[in-house]
């Protein structure tokens, strides 16, 4: 293995974690607003987002990802690798982000909702004041468990050509005809990867404890 | 890693590359190819793969291989503009029947099943299967001796496909067919080869020479254990134009001897007796 080749699973590790960001970014998000949508029992919409949800859920992302990929430019919708990857990655995230959401919204005491409501706090100042604080604790584990997973399953998105750690390792394998290598050395970027993450769900707890204690 | 030609497609992928091409035309869409004049107007878009050595693969963030070699060629002999996509095996042929890609530029093993929904080009290359064993095994010096020894084949492939006319030829001298281990791709055979855990791995000539060269210490390639057997570019189903045109380029570079200097290059020989059209049996 040469150094231009691990120049090559480097740049695959830039396109993993942008990758992974992009999908946790929206994808977090995405997922509050549909559970939100379940929770509030909007007539409509909580019905198309529980289906929205048990479907993603039933699909394999690479099942997904080909869908999106070979079906949609037939409508008339062109797409490219990157952007089927993040639209497949969102959906997938979203619905199981929808869940852990929705497990803390179902758990959240319906009492200090209400005293929310007597002391006149209007919905917006109810949600962001009493409400988010208390249901991104509880989701954090859940949510963090998602997102690790999400990355781990980015070597999928390979399929329609995107180039990440995993990809790069087995081109270079493919060239070399020394597969282990740069396994190796894939297995090596991922775990600080994930690291860095599981960190950060220290650090949020543990100031999340120490505002508690405070309080 | 050496791919076979066939390579393997999981169960799963299978069934999302049925499901993307099934819902095509639920969701109103038709797939269909791009006819000449659209390629013409917007240019020809080829797939080629990325860890199929030495057909086409990676070096140093570069596309190179045979196949790559021509592509290059190609951009020269068209009147039009070439897009290369490169993407891994498993979405290739699904992406050249529903029209994504109007060309999979790789070695796709014809067979009597992909003719029913592709088109291919002239062969390229020789792929007759053949088997290779450990140098350090001496028990195996012949087609006969694989009687009843472990064999290692790529799962969902044109050559695990072919094993019966091996069967045959081991029965016909009154041998057996020993075990046989699926694996998803070569390198793995390859692997379990050399730890002994199975006896001979088979793939075609050019990918086990191509392995040989790699590893003289530790493999030696034995005898064909098929009949004739090519690879080809693969088109959509009744895109004519497009697969003239590319046949065409093929017998301009053997004219021209420029497929014959690309083979030896990358394959070691060249093959000049290659028909024009091949009708598979299997």
């Amino acid at each position: 293995m040469s150094g231009a080749d691990i120049v090559a699973i480097l740049q695959g590790a830039v396109v993993t974690v942008t990758l992974s960001l992009v999908g946790i970014l929206i994808g977090l998000p995405l997922g509050l607003g549909l559970a939100l949508v379940r929770w509030a029992d909007t007539p409509v919409f909580a019905r198309v987002v529980a289906l929205y949800v048990s479907i993603l859920r039933a699909t394999p992302l690479v099942t997904l990802l080909l869908l999106l990929f070979f079906a949609l430019p037939n409508i008339g919708v062109p797409i490219g690798p990157i952007s089927a990857a993040v639209l497949a990655l969102v959906m997938n995230t979203s619905a199981f982000n929808c869940e852990v959401w929705r497990a803390a919204l179902n758990a959240f005491p319906k009492d200090q909702y209400e005293a929310a409501q007597a002391v006149g706090m209007r919905a917006g100042q109810r949600f962001r004041r009493i409400v988010l604080p208390q249901i991104a604790r509880a989701s954090l584990p859940g949510l963090v468990n998602e997102m690790s997973l999400l990355i781990k399953v980015t070597p999928v998105l390979a399929v329609v050509g995107v180039v990440d750690i995993t990809r790069a390792a087995v081109r270079i394998g493919a060239e070399t005809y020394e597969p282990l290598p740069p396994f190796l050395v894939a297995v090596a970027l991922y775990m600080p990867i994930v690291f860095a993450l599981v960190s950060l769900q220290r650090r949020i707890e543990r100031r999340q404890a120490a505002a508690e204690a405070a309080a | 890693m050496t791919r076979p030609f066939s390579r393997s497609l999981s169960r799963r992928t299978v069934l999302a590359a049925l499901a993307a091409t099934a819902a095509t035309p639920m969701l109103g869409g038709k797939a269909r190819a791009a006819s000449m004049e659209e390629i013409k107007k917007r240019g020809l878009i080829v797939a080629t793969e990325d860890d199929f050595r030495p057909f086409e693969f990676v070096k140093d963030g570069k596309p190179t291989g045979f196949d790559n070699e021509l592509v290059d060629d190609l951009r020269k002999y068209a009147p039009f503009e070439i897009k290369q996509e490169i993407l891994p095996w498993t979405g290739i042929l699904a992406g050249v029947s529903t029209g994504k890609y109007d060309v999979a530029i790789t070695a796709a093993i014809i067979t009597k099943e992909r003719k029913q929904s592709l088109d291919f080009t002239s062969p390229i290359a020789d792929a007759t299967h053949y088997y290779v064993k450990r140098k350090s095994d001496t028990n195996i010096k012949t087609v006969k001796d694989l009687s009843g020894k472990t064999c290692g084949v790529q799962a969902g492939s044109a050559l695990l496909g072919r094993l019966p006319e091996l069967k045959a030829m081991l029965e016909k001298q009154g041998g057996t067919m020993g075990k046989i281990v699926e694996y998803t791709s070569y390198p793995e055979a390859y692997q379990d080869l050399a730890l002994g855990r199975t006896d001979y791995v088979v793939n075609t000539i050019i990918n086990l020479k191509a392995l040989v060269i790699e590893k003289p210490a530790v493999f030696e390639v034995g005898q064909a254990v098929s009949g004739p057997s090519f690879p080809a570019w693969a088109v959509a189903k009744g895109n004519k134009e497009l697969l003239d045109f590319l046949n065409g380029f093929i017998a301009k570079q053997k004219e021209t001897g420029r497929f014959a200097e690309l083979q030896k290059k990358w394959f070691g020989e060249a093959f000049t007796a290659l028909p024009v059209q091949f009708e598979p049996e299997f």
